[in-house]
């Protein structure tokens, strides 16, 4: 960790784009995932193995803590708090490797992960109730309600990054100045304690922004049967 | 405190497109499987319940079948006794009329049987009676001096302890069918003065014809009578053909 979480360094300059270090890890990070993903999805077959296991077993949870908090298809929402969920995991036990710096860490990458999250609030809100139908959900009950309405929605999503932020960057700030202060392996039962508390917030990011989105797309009521059936296979 | 808005920018790009990455390689094939292999499971399942169905369909057509055999069965076994029972009587009925007629027929022909043999008796009779008058009326002598001589005849062919037994025995008597006249009795005399002997004179009707010398000793049969009597017993030991 540099001398400031706030600070980024760059790791080299494409023009007069400097590329930083945690855009660099979030690349790596998506160069593993994509060829694990790539590798363990291309020989999928009725009978799974442990890593088809595992990956089904992901699906299926995800699947039903979607439906549990959201009726209809999980489908919709699948990719996106499922992608979530896992690069927020990866780039939480990211700093498991010596050198590396959590991208989550950064308050750049956890800006735009929330900054993701509403925008999908926002379209499937739209997409939901219509565009008029979204934006009279904000004078819901009253018009009195339409500031407080407002300033929930980017608040909300501003809480959503600080804390993912927070917890990471702290977590990985203590870890290196303990680093610095008592030498190799006293840091470890603080990482072990980092990697539960990486899932922990991977956890809640995901979930919170499942209820975000969630809760535009609950104010129009169920979806219909054949919506669902079109968006099964999305 | 900075914040870097290419990094920003960089990462929103970078969760798209991860996003992008992980939906077709990861989500979409990992829910493709899944879904597959539910449909298949459904698929399993519901050919299990079809044939499910369908052997509890065959089951019960079986049972069916088999209940209709055993009816069928019940039924040809009923009409196969109700046809015995007919075929019984009828032939029960058939035995008693043959029987009945058997009896009427051997009544008949006992009758007939009877009949034949009175009128077979009866001609037999005649042809007796007439072989027996016949026979005795050829035989006998035409008058008294003719039994007279047959009777000294038989005196003189007797041995002499046996004639002498008979004419000494007591009560001699010379019996004849009806009286005889003073000639013939002269005529008896005179034939038997020979043999020395004074017998009583008797008339005895049932000798039809002929004279008989008897005493407690014995007796001389020669009449008509004892001729018949004879021809009789002869006859009947020819058998009756």
């Amino acid at each position: 960790m540099g001398a400031s979480p706030f600070n980024v360094e760059t790791a080299f300059s494409i023009g007069p784009l400097g590329v930083t270090w945690p855009v660099v890890v979030t690349w790596v990070i998506m160069a593993v995932l994509a060829a694990g993903s790539f590798l363990i999805t291309r020989q999928l077959s009725l009978k799974p193995g442990r890593a088809q296991a595992v990956l089904e077993l992901i699906v299926t949870t995800l699947d039903s803590e979607i439906r549990a908090t959201v009726p209809g298809d999980p489908a919709r929402f699948r990719p996106l708090i499922g992608t979530l969920l896992i690069f927020i995991l990866a780039a939480n036990w990211s700093s498991l490797v010596p050198g590396v710096e959590p991208p989550t860490a950064h308050l750049e990458t956890d800006a735009a992960l929330a900054v993701i999250v509403f925008a999908a609030s926002i379209i499937w809100g739209i997409r939901s109730l219509g565009v008029g139908g979204w934006l009279v959900s904000f004078v819901r009950p009253s018009w009195f309600m339409l500031p407080l309405n407002l300033v929930g929605q980017i608040t909300r999503h501003f809480s959503l990054m600080i804390r993912l932020f927070g917890n990471v960057m702290s977590g990985a700030f203590i870890i290196s100045i303990v680093l610095s202060l008592a030498g190799l392996l006293v840091p470890i039962p603080l990482m072990a304690l980092e990697m539960l508390t990486g899932a922990v917030q991977a956890y809640i990011f995901a979930t919170l922004a499942l209820v975000f989105v969630g809760s535009a797309v609950n104010e129009a009521g169920p979806p219909p049967e054949t919506q669902q059936k079109e968006e099964t296979h999305d | 405190m900075s914040f870097d808005w290419v990094t920003f920018g960089f990462q929103i790009v970078n969760v798209l497109l991860l996003l992008a990455i992980l939906r077709y390689f990861l989500f979409r094939p990992v829910a493709n499987v899944i879904a597959r292999r539910q449909a298949e499971t459904d698929a399993a399942l519901e050919a299990v319940e079809k044939a499910k169905a369908e052997a509890k369909a065959a089951t019960q057509k079986a049972q069916a079948e088999a209940d209709a055999t055993a009816a069928a069965r019940q039924d040809v076994l009923d009409q196969a006794r109700k046809d015995a029972e007919a075929e019984r009587l009828a032939l029960l009925e058939k035995a008693h009329a043959e029987a009945e007629k058997i009896v009427s027929d051997g009544h008949a022909a006992h009758e007939r049987n009877i009949h034949e043999n009175k009128a077979q008796q009866m001609a037999r009779v005649r042809d007796l009676a007439a072989a027996i008058a016949e026979r005795a009326l050829t035989a006998q002598p035409q008058d008294v001096g003719s039994y007279l001589s047959r009777l000294v005849a038989s005196l003189q062919k007797m041995p002499p302890t046996e004639r002498g037994a008979l004419l000494k025995g007591g009560n001699l008597t010379l019996m004849s069918a009806a009286p005889l006249s003073d000639s013939d009795l002269a005529l008896v005399k005179s034939a038997l003065a020979p043999f020395e002997i004074n017998p009583e004179f008797s008339v005895a009707p049932q000798l039809i014809a002929g004279l008989e010398l008897q005493s407690d000793s014995g007796a001389i049969r020669n009449s008509l009578a004892h001729d018949l009597e004879q021809i009789t017993e002869a006859m009947r030991d020819d058998g009756p053909d």
